[in-house]
């Protein structure tokens, strides 16, 4: 067996000591129901509480489309809370095996330093893409169920649109999480610089084009529209390479022992 | 299996932790590399396990640079740190297949390990609870399971208890009948016990390099100390005219003499000093200086 295959098993195995593989899907389950749920339910709601004189809600306002809805989820809940999340769960994957010595430790034996950021990456990505895909797929049952069907085509080519944007975001993630070293400054740059990322989508052509949350943005335009920007093709381009970029630098960094402490 | 270290140099900043250091390494050995706190012995296994770069110099083992024979050692840091929610058993699993061994054979191998470095029993607990001996031993077990041909050891027993201590030098008197091993240590009566050869380290730079007997016998000195009282000082001018004394010297209110060959001459010393009347407080035959002694002469003044 590789090492690459043993240290992803390592990977595995400690997702399950931690419960992680079952929290995670789990936390996203819910943020993926509340989105369709709560639009379905507010004007109910507001009705309830409000007391409702003097208050009318254009019935109009409320019909939303269920593609709509399911955008929604991706751009609300999934880049707001969900990025929260995703980084604050990864925030650990190399800066507590540098805490603890174990980097340094299996470094010692036969190991490349490509196989152990391979098998971080590759388990953390999974992991979040199973999260991710089911709380996105309980959100679609809601939308189809409350709203309009959502074609699944567009739904599925949505969702693997989306999930180029969630590697960047770990593979963000774990750059930053090897080059610094404590866990607060890892989770401030990763979630300060990701949500920035999200926000400044759409402001001018040319940043979206290098943007790698413009992926997420393309995402929801095919929901929206059921078309995607030609766009899109150089986006997904250039946001590989910042995943690559990010790769490279974390294997430069420990590489070269930037690592050690004394 | 020949171990080569040439001219390693390493800086911290403007700190030299390591220092043109350079020593050779043979099957079978045993070397204690002894230094005082910060002597740069820590840094230079470091180098030679291949978790620090050298900013000058190599380490060779087999005519191949260290970093590609990881699998021919093994390696026991200072706080030997596994993963604290894995058992001993899955850690040893762990680190056996990342060294190359397959799980089968692991599977057979783990247990005679476990009972040389006495773990039986304990195999199936999480190292979470273990104590720091216990995690030393692990350490070994862990060190020893790819069967290198030599194993590194960052101060193996100095952050244990007596208890943990005995058990951890027992094991490493039993392993050294196999491997060739070199380990750092500033507890010099370790270090005595355990290995043959010593390399001496003081602010990164190597100033002996050594046997415990070439070591002691190079400062075994013919000296006997005489205490006399003030009057008699005079005795000091006649001692040194004497055929078989060398040389004289007075330390406080002691004489420190030299002589020839003390078993034949130290009782015509005697005769000599009651033939002139000198009262004798005290007389001492100087014995071998003990291995902290050399150490502190070796340390203190070079």
């Amino acid at each position: 067996m590789n090492p690459f295959y043993i240290l992803m098993n390592k990977e595995y195995f400690q997702m399950i000591r931690d419960f992680k593989i079952i929290w995670l899907p789990i936390v996203f389950i819910f943020l993926g129901m509340t989105q369709p749920v709560l639009t379905y339910y507010l004007p109910t709601i507001l009705g309830a509480l409000g007391g409702g004189q003097g208050i009318t809600i254009d019935p109009t306002m409320v019909q939303q489309e269920g593609g709509q809805v399911l955008a929604t989820t991706l751009g609300s809940q999934f880049d707001q809370l969900g990025i929260l999340i995703i980084v604050i769960s990864m925030m650990g994957m190399i800066q507590a095996d540098k805490a603890s010595g174990m980097l340094a430790f299996i470094l010692t034996r036969p190991v490349t330093v490509w196989s152990y950021i391979a098998g971080k990456v590759i388990s953390n990505f999974l992991l979040v893409i199973v999260s991710v895909t089911s709380g996105y797929f309980v959100s679609y049952l809601y939308v189809n169920y409350l709203f309009t069907d959502v074609p699944i085509s567009h739904m599925l080519s949505a969702l693997l649109i989306y999930l180029i944007w969630v590697l960047f975001m770990i593979s963000f993630t774990l750059m930053i999480s090897t080059i610094f070293n404590g866990q607060g400054v890892i989770a401030l740059i990763g979630i300060v610089f990701l949500i920035i990322c999200r926000m400044i989508t759409g402001i001018h052509p040319i940043i979206d084009l290098i943007n790698p949350a413009g992926m997420s943005q393309h995402a929801m335009s095919l929901l929206f529209t059921g078309s995607v920007d030609s766009s899109i093709y150089v986006n997904l381009f250039i946001t590989f390479l910042w995943v690559l970029f990010t790769l490279l630098v974390s294997h430069l960094w420990i590489s070269q022992k930037k690592f050690q402490q004394d | 299996m020949k171990l080569e270290i040439r001219n390693v140099t390493k800086r911290f900043k403007d700190k030299m932790a390591v220092n043109q250091f350079s020593m050779e390494l043979e099957t079978g050995q045993c070397v204690g590399l002894i230094g005082p706190n910060g002597a740069g012995k820590s840094t230079l296994i470091k180098i030679i396990a291949d978790i620090l770069n050298a900013d000058e110099g190599e380490v060779v083992l087999d005519g191949k640079r260290i970093s590609k024979m990881k699998r021919e050692i093994g390696y026991l840091p200072q706080f030997p740190n596994f993963f604290q929610w894995m058992t001993a058993r899955e850690n040893l699993l762990f680190m056996g297949q990342l060294s190359g061994i397959s799980k089968k054979r692991l599977i057979e191998d783990i247990p005679t390990i476990l009972t040389k470095v006495g773990l039986t029993g304990e195999q199936n607990r999480k190292v979470r609870t273990f104590s720091g001996g216990m995690k030393q031993r692990l350490g070994i077990a862990q060190a020893l399971l790819h069967k290198p041909a030599l194993i590194v050891m960052d101060e193996p027993v100095s952050a244990l208890d007596p208890i943990g201590r005995r058990e951890v030098l027992n094991l490493i008197q039993e392993i050294k009948k196999e491997t060739t091993i070199l380990l750092s240590t500033h507890i010099l009566s370790d270090a005595e016990e355990i290995c043959e050869r010593f390399v001496i380290i003081k602010n990164g730079t190597k100033i002996e390099d050594t046997t415990m007997t070439e070591l002691i016998s190079r400062n075994h000195e013919p000296v006997v100390y005489v205490k006399i009282t003030p009057k008699d000082h005079f005795w000091t001018q006649l001692v040194s005219q004497l055929p078989y004394v060398k040389k004289t010297e007075m330390i406080g209110s002691k004489v420190k003499i030299t002589m020839d060959n003390i078993d034949v001459h130290k009782n015509l010393l005697i005769q000599h000093a009651l033939n002139n009347d000198v009262d004798i407080v005290h007389f001492e035959v100087s014995g071998n200086d003990t291995l902290e002694e050399i150490f502190l002469n070796l340390v203190v003044s070079a």
